[in-house]
């Protein structure tokens, strides 16, 4: 994908399929490194199926053969000398189940693909997933952006969507202000 | 023109042939995997340097009647495996991108 943005939403649909009601979406960044975390509390992988999850032949989908969201995220953070790792527990296993993907990058190395429109990424998953909680942070060195959809429902009430368009405006020009002092 | 008689036209080193008398349609050159799945259309020839397991998958996909792997990018074995596995054509040649799609351009048109 040309953004790494796009693999975030794309992993983070991934949380919203398995029934996540939490989605954790962490980006830790400083002048050399970006480690991307998506955690949920989703129903979670077996030992076998998250052994096969990054290969391009293995998918949760029947429409066609091959499912390569993870594959492809693996491979941008290996391009960089970075990595990816996943953690899953199942919910036939275990109570406090969901899976945890991490992926690390090396800024400076000349295959790194830039993390493109996040503040679109964002937006569209608050937008798509009315009944799923979403945790934003982005710390870069000493500071940072958070958005959480909980306190943003808290201090709405329950009149007010969140998949309204003024909710959704004011999430964007709320994130576009947190990032021009971000990269100040 | 099949698979085979385009390798034997390009004198490319023929890695995975399992459907030789495949007919080539057109041609899409790219290495930017997710774009090409979006992009390359079935019984293209597609031409890159990309040479892991996903570049199978994303041939699998899109149904790409052979993948002409460019610059003499080296192959894995376990990509080639892949390939032989999932009945995927595949060759390789030292030409660069650029010099297989100028010769692809006079042999299929």
């Amino acid at each position: 994908m040309k953004e790494l943005s796009l693999n975030i939403l794309d992993i983070a649909q991934n949380s919203i399929r398995a029934r996540a009601t939490n989605v954790d979406i962490i980006l830790k960044e400083d002048a050399e490194t970006l480690t991307i975390t998506v955690s949920d509390n989703g129903c979670g992988m077996k030992a076998d199926f998250l052994k096969r999850v990054t290969d391009p032949f293995s998918t949760t989908r029947t429409t066609r053969k091959v499912g390569l969201g993870l594959p492809f995220f693996k491979m941008e953070a290996e391009m960089t000398g970075g990595s990816l790792d996943i953690t899953s527990k199942s919910e036939e296993e275990h109570e406090d189940h969901g899976t945890v993907v991490t992926a690390r990058f090396f800024k400076n190395h000349i295959d790194y693909i830039p993390l493109g429109n996040i503040i679109d990424t964002v937006c569209t998953l608050i937008h798509g997933a009315e009944e799923v909680d979403f945790l934003f942070l982005h710390e870069y060195g000493e500071r940072s952006v958070m958005l959480s959809t909980r306190e943003m429902r808290e201090m709405l009430g329950d009149e007010v969507p969140l998949s309204s368009p003024e909710v959704l405006a004011w999430a964007r020009e709320y994130l576009t202000e947190g990032y021009a002092e971000l990269y100040r | 023109m099949t698979v085979r008689q385009l390798s034997e036209s390009l004198a490319l080193e023929v890695l995975s042939l399992p459907e030789p008398e495949r007919e080539v349609c057109g041609a899409y050159a790219g290495d930017l995997l997710s774009w090409v799945m979006g992009r390359a259309n079935a019984d293209n020839v597609w031409v890159t340097v990309m040479t892991n397991a996903n570049t199978v998958a994303v041939a699998t996909l899109t149904d790409v009647s052979m993948v002409i792997v460019t610059d003499g990018s080296e192959m894995p074995p376990e990509t080639l495996a892949l390939a032989k596995e999932k009945g995927v054509n595949l060759a390789r040649t030292k030409a660069s991108s650029y010099e297989i799609c100028v010769r692809l351009g006079g042999l299929l048109s």
